[in-house]
Parts: C-alpha cells; structure tokens; sequence
C-alpha cells in the first residue's frame, strides 16, 4: 500500500489524484492496482505502520491535464470533483480517486449511478460544499472602511471564499472588497472594476485586516436596530433561529457581535 | 399637520428606521426568489432565482429583504392593523433619499437581498403610492440599484402609479388579507375586493402580456416538477378543466344564492344585491361578461393591462419578472382551511399569482369584531397551511384532495400528505423501484428531490432501504407507505387505526413545539413560590 499525500489545495490535490493514478497503472495489475494506492490530506495525524507515505507537490501542468482529462467525462462530474476537492473532509481526495476510477469507466452515465456508494459518496461531499458555499452567501457581512472599501471576514469550514467571492464579483462589480477566510489565512481581492485574486496573507496583514471587522459606524448600529425591530415577539423561537443561523456562524456576523470588542 | 410633528420631534434616521420596520413586522412575505438578474459594471446589485436570506430573526423568520413601511401613518382603520388611525402609537415617514441610502449602505455589506417597501396611507392612497413610487424610481435610476424590490400596492392608488412601480420592482403584490366579502367589510371597513381584486387583476394581464412580448410563456415559470404531474394545478387541461367545473358551480350559485363568498366568487357572480362598491359592481359585470365571451381560454382575460409609462423602453424593462404574491391572515376571521385553500388554489390559477402567504392572526388590538386579546396565535394552523400550499405548488395535488366541504379544517395531529395517505390505504404501500413519479411525490416522506433520485438511481441496480436513505427519504414516515424489492421495511399491517395512531404519536412533539414555540419556560426555583435565602 502506497499512501499519497498533499497540501490542502485544488492544485495539490489534483496532482496526488494524478500521480497515484500512475502509479497504480504503472504496477501493471490493470483496475486492481487502484487497490494499492490511497491518498490523505496533510496533516496527517495517525499513520499507518505498513502503508510507504509519499509527498506530491501541487504542479500546474499536470493540474492542467487532470483537470481537462475530468472536464472531458461530462460538466457535471467536473462539477462534482470540484466541489468535492474543496471539502474538509478528511477522506475526500480518495473518495473523489474512487469515483473517478468509476466516471473514467462509465462516462457521463455515472451521474445517476446513485446506487454505487462511490458516488453516493462524491454527491453527498459536493452537496456539503455547495450548501456552506451558499450559506455563506448569506452570511458574509462587510464592514465599510471610510465608505470606500468593504472588508468581509469569513471562517469556513470547507474552501469556499472563492465560491462565495465568485458570486460578489457579480454583485458588486463596482467596488473595492475583499474577504478573508481567516482559518486559511486567504484573501480574495476584488478592486473596483477589476479582476479578483487570491493571496496568501502575512502576518502583519492579517491583523491589519482583523481590525477592519470592529469598524463601527451609522450603519452597523441601524443593522442592529433594524434585526431587533422586525422581531415579532409573540413569534419568538429561538430553536428554530439557532437551527437556521447556527452558533458556529455567528462569530463573524454584524447583528451578533456585542459591541464592545 | 402630520408632517408638523415630525419636524417638531426631529426624528433620526436611526429613530425612523426603529418605528417603521416595527410597523412592517407583521407583513410576511420576506421572500427574494423568482428573479435571475446578471450584475452591471457601475452598477449595485444582482439577483438569484433561489433567493438569498441574510439573516433570522430572534422569531425565527429569515430577514432577506429590508421590510420597512415608507410611512405608518394611516387614515385607514383596519381592525386588525397595528398602524390602525385609532390607534396611538409613534409614527414616522422616510424620506425617499433617506430610504434609498439606508438600502444601499444595507446591500454594500450584504446585510440585505434588496427592499421590501409597504406603506400606510398618508393623506390619500395616490399621495403615498407616489412616495413609494419616487423612492423606487431614485434607487433605480440615481442610485443604480440593480437589486430586487418588493413593493406592496396601495388599495385605491390610480393605474399609472401601479403600473410605474411594476416597472421598477421585481415583485408587486396587493394583500388579500382576508378571503371572503364579509369578513373584509366587517374588518377592514375601508377596503373592498374591488380595490384589492381590481389591481390585481390587471397586474396579472400586464405581466402575461409583457411575458409574451419577449417570447416567454404566458403563464409564470412554476417549479419544474410540475411538468411531470398529470395533476397539478398548473398543467393545462386541470386549468381549463377547473374553469369548466368552476362555471357549472357558479350557474349553481347563481340560482341558489349563497351568503358567504370568497374571492373568486365575487368575480364571476352574476348582479348581486349588495354591492360594496361601484368599483366591485363593474369588476363583476365584466368578468362575467368575459367569461362568456372567450370560453376556450383558461386564463380569465378579465382585466385590461394597466397603461405604458415609459414610452418605447417598456419592452426593455421586465415588469415584475418575480411575479406578484398576496398574503392573507389566519385566524382573525372564521373561515375554514378549506376557504383559504381554495381561494389560494383559485389565485394561483385564474392570477397566476407566485406565491400566497398566510399569517397567524396575532391579536394586537382590542376589538368586539376581533379575537379577544389572549386567545393563542394559530401558529401551528398556519404551519399546516402552508404544507398544503406546497402540496398544491410542488407535488400536484389540489384543494379538494387535500379537504372537502365536510371536512374542511386541516388536521392538527399529522400534516396533510400523511394524511392524504392514510385516507387512501387503497393505493398503498408502493413499490419504489417501479412506481412512476407522480405516485412517488404522494408518498409521506418522499419530497421533488428524493423522488428525482430515486427516478434517476433506480435505472443502474436495485434500491434497498439504506441507499433509500442515503437519497434523503425520511424513512420515519415513509416505511409506512413503501415497499423495496416486495418486501416493508418492518412488518407492520398497513391499517388506518394502527398508522394513524403511530403517526399522531410520532409527530406529538413536532406539533408541540410548532404551536408552543413562542412560550418561554424556566424551571422552578424556590424563589417563585416565596422562600427568601
């Protein structure tokens, strides 16, 4: 057994899937090969005594190739591995190996193959990352620094800051933004009539940029006032508004943020 | 006189923003959904079809759109309306540019989906509609606001301004509030079903024709499902099979003369004695005029379209592309489900409205005409109306499934596909692996998405229970209905008495907590019952 490993990226990830597939083909074994390899995520916390640990490093070329390779089965598939690439599920990357090995053989069929725990597996993984994506939609909330640039400060679980910044780039094309994803320590910048781009921040930026979050002004404060008032209190049900605004997401948001931070 | 007060007090935007949307709270439609539109360089805005909510309330309801009234000052006085004129409460106006800021400054940090604008009457419906009509136009066209709006019309403001803000929102809706005649004269003395019926007729003759014009269908986009249900409300032959019976009906009525007539009704009545209104009185004689006239058609041309008001670029805005909605209120009235069931399967198909909202009556107001002040908010009532609803939109069911004449309220112990189910054993248990779809959607815990999975999977190998699962059915309530491979999930009988009984049983604390979710409890302590440490 030959276990892959990779950096927490589309890239790094790509290219594990890519050269485990090789070596798998390479042992001469036909589809069994596929048995022998694996492939985890780093860090990896518990190892195996008789798995061989390979480091891959991420490589634009081969992503390149894996990515039209994939492209070619259908748009969905593409879609699926995608999503499911961005997941934080530990066991994602090798899920995602399962089912191609699968979606290499069965073609754009493989979409409906619900039945085959394979993709049962990558549906419910890319589900997972299209809903925090979505959620985050919702929930992203920007503080304006002097009314000229928009700052949003996110923690998601799965990747998903471009997802969410994909959709503000159509919503706010006019703008100066940025959202950080400060578990990543990311940053999609977005200047105003411009194209965004993802950077890795330094330290000296992201607490800069940390700041940027308790910024108050006219507006945080009406946010508040508004949240309070549109409360019908013979209504209230605070199980159900923890069930659709969950603890973990409040962090972040204007409405929950107690004002003397 | 009005606007004195205010300068005197000098209220802030802040104290404005307070007062105004505590006055729109009550308002349900907070929805975003049915539009797609692209994002503009140099402008502010999109919008998604799925709809996007920012944020829940501490009552649990979404915040998706800045709910706010342009002003609360009413010289009309619905009982049931917390802005009521007999009431003495603190009231504010925004100013258009006001408003459009907050909006803006709102949307830029993604606290908001857009604007949600309602108004009380200020001086006369006209006036206040021309208000809300010029904040529109200035976020549009000043401010470049490419977000969605949902405007509610003012009972009685003149065509040239409705049509004016269908230009400008997305949604428009005319709130029904209540369905039948009688109750609306009784509670809401200065409205009648002209000026609501009126607008929204014409509305719906607007949006068709403009739908048309740039090659749509005529009818507004429905949840793709229904394409697949032989029984939806919305597919053809039910819409014009429904016209066929519902003028049978009404030949009926008109002989028999009825007392209590709910919306649709009024519409195709023949001369009736009481007229409230001029306005209802024409609405009537045209409508049933029109009926007579074009018989093939099944939307009920009875309106004109409301004028043009932005000379050729017309065809290049889309008026109301999301449609209009109406809300109606549960509870404060003693209508049946079955009314409010059948006058929302009615607008869905003779206003192709998008959506109809129901409100548990909340008592605010002290009244002879209302609920007494601590009679407990239907809120599990409301809860089960609205899964009706989605039974009429989503799984193809209609009205008179659903309920009858002699079983008009829906059943409080269990949802009404249960119990559909169980009032019809004859159909079950199904077999999953060969059912059609229609027949899948029927089943209690199976929804549009579980069954497209089911559909789709079933075609590559056999299904059992765990992969059933996996697919989203919830098997808590479908094991009851449902056979995989010939073979149910437990052995059970499949027995009206025995079912009915597991259901009612299983969905207790569900039910509790739905009608008692407003109730705060704390345990105890020695302290209550007078023991000082």
């Amino acid at each position: 057994m030959k276990i892959f490993t990779c950096e927490d990226s589309y890239e790094g990830k790509a290219t594990c899937i890519y050269r485990a597939w090789e070596y798998a083909l390479g042992l001469g074994q036909g589809a069994a090969g596929h048995r022998e390899v694996g492939i985890l995520r780093e860090p990896i916390a518990q190892l195996d005594m008789f798995a061989e640990y390979v480091h891959i490093d991420g490589d634009p070329v081969i992503t390149e190739k894996f990515t039209r390779s994939v492209r070619r089965i259908s748009p969905v598939v593409y879609r699926n591995v995608f999503y499911a690439l961005l997941s934080d599920c530990d066991e994602a990357v090798d899920a995602v190996y399962r089912y191609l090995i699968l979606a290499f053989r069965e073609g754009s069929r493989v979409e409906h193959m619900l039945i085959q725990p394979e993709v049962m597996h990558v549906m419910e993984l890319s589900r997972n990352v299209s809903n925090e994506s979505h959620k985050f939609r919702e929930i992203a909330r920007f503080t304006s620094v002097d009314r000229k640039v928009y700052v949003c400060h996110i923690e998601p679980k799965c990747d998903v800051s471009m997802l969410v910044a994909d959709h503000f780039a159509d919503r706010m094309p006019s703008e100066h933004w940025l959202i950080v994803d400060d578990g990543r320590r990311t940053a999609v910048i977005h200047p105003a009539d411009g194209d965004m781009y993802v950077r890795q921040l330094t330290d000296e930026e992201f607490t800069v940029l940390g700041c940027a979050e308790y910024e108050e002004d006219d507006y945080t404060d009406m946010w508040r006032t508004f949240f309070r008032a549109i409360t019908v209190e013979e209504r209230r049900n605070y199980r159900c508004q923890r069930n659709l605004f969950p603890i973990w997401v409040r962090k972040h948001a204007t409405e929950f943020m107690q004002r003397d931070q | 006189m009005v606007c004195m007060n205010e300068i005197i007090t000098g209220l802030t935007t802040k104290e404005k923003l307070n007062i105004l949307a505590d006055a729109a709270k009550y308002d349900v439609a907070c929805t975003s959904s049915g539009v797609n539109r692209k994002g503009q360089r140099g402008s502010l805005g999109n919008s998604v079809s799925c709809g996007i909510c920012h944020s829940f309330a501490a009552d649990g309801r979404c915040i998706s759109l800045l709910k706010v009234l342009m002003t609360n000052h009413c010289v009309y006085d619905c009982k049931y309306c917390l802005n009521r004129r007999s009431n003495d409460v603190p009231r504010a106006t925004f100013e258009p540019d006001e408003l459009c800021d907050l909006v803006i400054e709102f949307y830029k940090r993604n606290y908001i989906e857009g604007l949600f604008l309602s108004s009380g009457v200020l001086r006369d419906p006209t006036y206040t509609m021309q208000r809300m009509c010029e904040t529109l136009y200035l976020l549009r066209t000043k401010y470049r606001f490419n977000g969605y709006i949902h405007v509610k019309t003012i009972p009685g403001a003149s065509d040239e301004l409705i049509s004016m803000v269908g230009y400008l929102a997305d949604r428009i809706s005319v709130n029904m509030e209540l369905p039948t005649e009688e109750s609306l004269k009784r509670l809401a003395p200065n409205k009648s079903f002209g000026t609501i019926l009126d607008p929204m007729g014409k509305l719906t003759s607007t949006i068709e024709s403009h739908r048309l014009a740039v090659g749509k269908t005529a009818r507004m986009e429905r949840s793709g499902i229904n394409r697949y249900l032989m029984g939806s409300i919305f597919n053809e032959k039910n819409l014009q099979k429904d016209l066929e019976a519902y003028k049978a009906e009404l030949a009926g009525q008109c002989s028999r003369g009825t007392s209590q007539r709910t919306i649709a009704e009024v519409f195709t009545e023949g001369v009736d004695a009481d007229k409230s209104s001029v306005d209802a009185a024409e609405m009537k004689e045209e409508a049933v005029y029109e009926i007579q006239e074009d018989s093939s058609s099944y939307i009920l041309s009875r309106s004109s379209p409301l004028p043009v008001m932005f000379g050729d670029t017309d065809r290049r805005r889309a008026f109301a592309p999301a449609g209009q909605s109406t809300q109606m209120i549960v509870g404060a009235s003693g209508e049946s489900d079955y009314t409010l069931i059948h006058t929302a399967q009615r607008l869905y198909q003779r206003y192709d409205l998008k959506r109809v909202f129901y409100s548990a009556y909340i008592p605010i107001n002290e009244d002879s005409a209302l609920p007494a002040l601590d009679t407990a908010v239907p809120l599990l009532r409301e809860h089960r109306l609205y899964q009706a609803d989605w039974l009429l939109r989503y799984y193809g069911f209609h009205a008179d499934e659903i309920l009858s004449e002699t079983e008009p309220n829906l059943d409080q112990r269990m949802d009404p596909k249960c119990n559909w189910a169980v009032r019809h054993l004859d159909q079950f248990p199904v077999e999953v692996q060969t059912a059609p779809y229609d027949l899948l959607l029927r089943i209690p815990g199976i929804g549009p998405k579980s069954a497209g999975r089911i559909v789709r999977a079933r075609r590559y190998g056999s299904l059992d229970f765990d992969s059933l699962k996996k697919m989203g059915v919830v098997l808590k309530r479908a094991h009851y209905f449902i056979t995989c491979g010939g073979h149910m999930m437990y052995r059970i009988p499949i027995e009206r008495d025995y079912i009915v009984r597991e259901m009612t049983d299983m969905s207790r604390i569900e039910n509790w907590q739905v009608a008692h979710q407003n109730e705060q409890y704390r345990q105890l302590t020695l302290f209550d019952i007078g023991l000082q440490g």
